[in-house]
């Protein structure tokens, strides 16, 4: 640069000459640059992204048709490179559309749409042909079938990229032996590194896409994996919102500003944005004056005494009227105004006009505007005479009674004299200004009176000051000078984001819902326990979002190590950058040990044979980055994520600390099984007494339920005994080789080939016995099967 | 004799099955098995007007099969039980030792005592619930009981045949060893004045070497440390049968008192048997704390455990009398305790010439 700058003078060419060098750079160029962005930074990494962005766009696109997706992703070696086949049953893509869709960077139905949805930004699938064309030099091959129509479209395509336009090589109809839908077809330099990842991303999709059907195919697979549909139900299907006034930027409004047909700022709110109607309309409108305009000081009034002094300043400044006519109207002019406790200049410029109307009216009399201009003129000073007295008040009210009198005094009349000096006769000033005023006078009484007036107490007064201030009713600028004017415009954004506005409707979210997440979990995970927890809608950002939570516990997970997270947004799983996710942190942040789950040092993953799902939904997810992999740390979205998480907790608590209790219970009943026969067969050798009962004994002991058979001369008995503290209902049903007789009702008989089922289903209240008789042939056997009660809490003795 | 005996054992025999028949009737009836047994700590007992000792209150504790650990022990019971009653039908004994052993032998593991302080509690409860000695199970204790000197003539049934024995001319100087069952023994005659309980050997020894007994007809009993039950059951049987005082000699320290409120009052483990163990009417010698003072005899300082021992004897209903109150809080002032050898540093002999008998005359025994 030296160089440069020592022979400016010299050479006025300069500028030219670097601008030659300085051209636009299409959308695509800079992404080709920036593929990591994408996620595309690896060979490994790229092919789980184009499998990823494909997938998403399929079950996007199937949804929407109101299709149950069908979804076929296959890999294959292709010489040096890799094939990668992506095909759905979706309602396919018009002729015209296909090579914009997928030939053209940021080209897409989402972006503009305030709606869940997979994709958002247009960016992925195109993405994907791009890497495709960057690394293997072949085209996308994508054939689409709308329906109802005879034959596909066969396209051959890639991006040129400096114009980020599709490049069309091949088109042609053919035939497809799928009713509609679309297939696209990328070669691409890859490898398999990422199979794990690939794996997960599309039983994790499984997991939270319920009602598809995918398959998956690829060289390390000996079978193909299929994972099969758990519910006919789509998902709901999401309206588009309009924006919601907390959730727009400065640019996006200023934009929203020159595209809008309104003509008023009232009309813009209600007419472009969700949840404003007249009245929040009105309310933002006084947060923007109090912005745009400032708020005019009140005032305190000089009580009646004054009254008759303050009539003779009106009536002097009433010139040549009736004599009758002016002392009227001052008299009613000052007696409305020393009525008011405060008084701002707009209020009493008001008061003015209207008394010398309804005066006028009365005495005949035309005061008209010189005149109305003149008493207020005249009138205002007398009425604010005493500025620095009405501040200290102020200033007195809400400083610690620490501070000296001669700096409160310093205070108030610092900041009185800046309003008389700085505001002009209105006495107008923003809150930015009264801090200012609050901030001279802080200064200044540290100079003149050595007392500090910290940062809270300049607040402190600030708000107080303000507080006593009046909203003028001036007409707010119409929209098309909002839009020409940025600062106008962050006026009215501000005023936006200040106004408390009713949360955004939620019907533009479409949550799994606590069922399909247990039906998910249940169809891919094989445990013994699953729980599931769905939020309420909740905001961020002027974005509603829905935080659900699943888990799995036991069975066939593996026991060792950590327990397996998996995150998805909108549906979609995340499988990189755990670790920078907010999910991820949210989890490691909650005492596992309170839930049942092993967590060594009390925080981070635990450990155990668990899978832990959570979900965000939401109008715009904010993710860390554009590859889409981790959950910014959003404080309103992680106590989401914590509730959601922590309700499902609570059940895998309550069922881990009843199974451990059923263990301890199961291994009591284990040990006194073997010790209370012993005993009976010690007693009974000690006594020379037969052997005693004991099933009694230890149904009581484990507060069992107890069900015993006997039989006598083909009179069968068979007795409940209910030794817990809780009622219970057992389904019992003998089956019997021949069939019974004698039953009085209680029980019923089903004949099935030659076994007769007796079904009985009594109610046994703690501490109670039930007995059901009836009678067979002699030679019958017995085989009985009680239902309805935990098998730990059951004696069976037949 | 020999055929009372054979009806207690019979008795106790009886007693046994009649515990495991109730066992088996609870079981029978659908009933968890449990047996109840007094609360055995200090805050359940309680001063018997009738019979002045200490026995258990109204507070039980129930052994029930309810729980792994309650169903063990009724188990163990049961097989006590089953050895006890065999024990007394072949007509052997055993020790409490010796019972924790025989259950290492039993076929059932849960059965095995998993160490002697089980095996010896299970046989107190049992005597408790049964109501029968566990001298008539024919267990005795490891070890002996003690040994008397004096001029008593007894006769004693051994499992050798009947032996008389004159307890001061027939034996050696360590004097006559009791039985573990002292109620096999008939006192036939003597000389003798009152009953003197020495707690340690050594003690003891000195009185015999001076010819104590022989100079003030006392029967010498040696306590050993804390008294076996056949101990004090043999000095209840001098009290209450030949008419004789008792008192009770010991070190001057908290763990010794204990000794003596074993002798007089019943101990704790035991009150299920005091009536049959304890002689309300002992009194006890010394070393009294105030004998520390008078005789300004050479002391240790009493350590933190003896200062909270002297802390719980205040508290402890055996102890609640104005002379102990008055003993022990001058104890916990002065903060010192001596042993009975302590009188030596007067010469060997003030013991039996100055000391017991000025004690002895205060008390009015001699």
């Amino acid at each position: 640069m030296t160089s440069f700058q020592s022979t400016l003078g010299d050479e006025p060419g300069i500028a030219e000459e670097l601008a030659k060098g300085q051209r636009e750079i299409s959308i695509a160029e800079f992404f080709e640059k920036n593929k990591h962005m994408l996620g595309f930074d690896s060979g490994a990494r790229g092919l789980v992204t184009a499998v990823k962005e494909a997938v998403d766009n399929a079950l996007d696109a199937t949804e929407e048709a109101g299709i149950q997706p069908d979804i076929y992703v296959e890999i294959a070696e292709a010489g040096d490179y890799y094939r990668l086949v992506i095909e759905d049953n979706g309602p396919g893509i018009t002729k015209e559309q296909v090579p914009k869709v997928f030939g053209k960077l940021l080209y897409g139905s989402r972006f503009h749409a305030r709606e869940q949805s997979r994709g958002q930004q247009g960016i992925g699938i195109s993405a994907a042909v791009l890497y495709s064309q960057l690394t293997s030099g072949k085209p996308a091959k994508v054939t689409s079938r709308t329906q109802g129509s005879e034959d596909a479209e066969y396209f051959e395509l890639v991006i040129n990229t400096d114009q980020n336009e599709p490049e069309i090589r091949t088109e042609k109809t053919t035939s497809w032996d799928r009713p509609h839908g679309t297939r696209i077809e990328l070669e691409m330099e890859a490898n398999m590194r990422a199979r794990q990842q690939l794996h997960d991303y599309i039983l994790h999709t499984a997991v939270v896409n319920p009602h598809a059907r995918i398959e998956l195919r690829e060289p390390g697979l000996d079978e193909p994996m299929k994972f099969e549909r758990a519910t006919d139900q789509l998902p709901k299907q999401t309206k588009e919102i309009r924006p919601h006034p907390h959730g727009v930027e400065l640019g996006t409004l200023l934009k929203m500003l020159s595209a809008t047909e309104s003509y008023s700022v009232s009309g813009f709110l209600q007419e472009e944005f969700t949840r404003v109607g007249a009245k929040t309309s009105d309310k933002i409108h006084d947060a923007f004056r109090d912005r745009h305009f400032g708020r005019e000081m009140t005032w305190r009034t000089p009580g009646a005494t004054e009254a008759d002094d303050l009539a003779a300043v009106v009536e002097d400044a009433v010139a040549n009227k009736g004599k009758e006519a002016t002392a009227a109207f001052a008299d009613e002019l000052v007696d409305i105004v020393v009525g008011k406790d405060r008084i701002a200049h707009g209020e009493l410029v008001t008061i003015v006009e209207n008394v010398a109307e309804t005066v006028g009216e009365e005495t005949d009399t035309s005061f008209g505007e010189t005149v109305r201009e003149n008493v207020v003129e005249a009138l205002w000073p007398a009425l604010t005479d005493d500025r620095e007295g009405d501040v200290y008040a102020i200033v007195d009210d809400v400083t610690t009674t620490q501070k000296d009198d001669a700096g409160k005094l310093s205070m108030a009349r610092s900041i009185a004299t800046q309003f008389a000096e700085t505001t002009g006769p209105a006495d107008r000033a923003t809150r930015d200004d009264v801090a200012e005023f609050v901030a001279w006078a802080a200064d200044r009484t540290k100079e003149r009176e050595d007392e500090t007036y910290g940062e809270t107490a300049q607040e402190n007064i600030a708000d107080a000051v303000w507080s006593r201030m009046r909203t003028v009713s001036d007409e707010v600028p119409k929209v098309r000078e909002v839009a020409d004017d940025r600062d106008v415009a962050r006026d009215l954004l501000d005023a936006m984001r200040e106004t408390d506005i009713l949360a955004p409707p939620t019907d533009c979210l479409s949550p799994i819902s606590a069922d399909l997440v247990e039906a998910g979990l249940k169809k891919e995970f094989d445990a013994d326990f699953y729980a599931a927890a769905t939020r309420d809608a909740e905001v961020h950002g002027g974005d509603p979002f829905i935080v659900e939570a699943g888990i799995a516990y036991g069975g066939e997970l593996k026991s060792e190590g950590k327990i397996d997270l998996l995150r998805f947004a909108n549906r979609v799983p995340l499988v990189y950058q755990q670790g920078a996710c907010t999910i991820t942190h949210v989890v490691k942040d909650i005492g596992w040990r309170n839930y049942g789950l092993d967590q060594p040092g009390g925080s981070g993953m635990p450990n155990g044979p668990a899978v832990l799902m959570v979900h965000v939904a939401s109008t715009n997810v904010p993710f860390t980055s554009e590859s889409k992999d981790a959950l910014a740390d959003v404080p309103a979205i992680q106590d989401e994520v914590e509730l959601a998480i922590r309700e499902a907790a609570r059940e895998l608590k309550s069922y881990l600390s009843k199974r451990r209790s059923l263990q301890k219970r199961r291994k009591k009943q284990d040990v006194l099984g073997r010790i209370l026969p012993q005993m009976a067969t010690k007693l009974s050798e000690v006594t020379g007494r037969p052997e005693p009962n004991i099933d009694g004994a230890l149904g009581r002991i484990m507060n069992n339920l107890t069900v015993e058979r006997a039989v006598e001369d083909g009179e069968v008995t068979l007795t409940v005994k209910n030794y817990s503290n809780t009622n219970e209902s057992p389904d019992i049903t003998d089956i019997v080789s021949a069939e019974p007789a004698g039953l009085d009702g209680e029980a019923t008989v089903v004949d099935l080939d030659g076994e007769w089922f007796v079904k009985w289903n009594p109610e046994v209240s703690s501490g109670e016995t039930a007995t059901l008789t009836y009678s067979v042939a002699q030679d019958a056997s017995f085989d009985i099967n009680v239902d309805g009660v935990e098998t730990e809490k059951l004696t069976v003795n037949v | 004799m020999a055929s009372e005996r054979k009806i207690s054992d019979e008795r106790a025999r009886e007693r046994l099955i009649d515990l495991a028949a109730e066992f088996y009737d609870q079981f029978d009836a659908g009933e968890i098995p449990h047996m109840t047994l007094p609360t055995r700590t200090k805050s359940n007992i309680k001063y018997d007007e009738d019979s002045n000792v200490w026995v258990y209150g109204d507070r039980t504790s129930t052994r029930s099969a309810n729980s792994v650990r309650g169903a063990r022990k009724l188990l163990k019971a049961s097989y006590t039980i089953e050895f006890l009653a065999r024990q007394l039908e072949e007509d052997r004994s055993s020790t409490l030792r010796e019972l924790y052993y025989i259950s290492e032998s039993w076929d059932n593991e849960e059965a095995h005592f998993s160490d002697q302080d089980e095996s010896n509690k299970l046989i107190e409860d049992l005597e408790i619930v049964s109501e029968v000695k566990r001298e008539d199970f024919h267990m005795r204790p490891e070890e002996s009981g003690a040994k008397l000197m004096g001029p008593l003539k007894i006769r004693e049934q051994t499992n050798r045949g009947d032996r008389e024995i004159h307890c001061q001319l027939d034996v050696g100087q360590g004097g006559y060893q009791i039985p573990n069952n002292p109620d096999t023994i008939e006192f036939l005659e003597h000389d003798v004045e009152f009953v003197m309980c020495v707690e340690t050997g050594g003690m003891r020894d000195r009185l015999v070497e001076n010819g104590f007994d022989d100079d003030y007809n006392a029967l010498v009993v040696h306590l050993g440390g804390q008294p076996a039950r056949a101990t004090r059951r043999i000095t209840k049987r001098l009290h209450d049968e030949l008419d004789l005082p008792v008192v009770v000699f010991t070190d001057g320290d908290p763990w010794s008192y204990r000794i003596f409120g074993s002798v007089a009052y019943g101990s704790i483990k035991s009150a299920h048997l005091s009536e049959y163990l304890a002689t309300p009417e002992a009194k006890f010698v010394g070393i009294q704390p105030q004998d520390i003072v008078d005789y300004d005899l050479p002391t240790d300082p009493l350590a933190d455990s003896d200062i909270n021992a002297l802390q719980s004897e205040l508290e402890d209903p055996r102890f609640m009398s104005d002379y102990w109150t008055e003993q022990i809080e001058l104890q916990l002032d002065i903060g010192k305790k001596a042993e009975q050898q302590a009188l030596a540093s007067r010469g060997l002999d003030f013991v039996t010439d100055e000391y017991l008998p000025t004690r002895l005359d205060e008390m009015g025994i001699i």
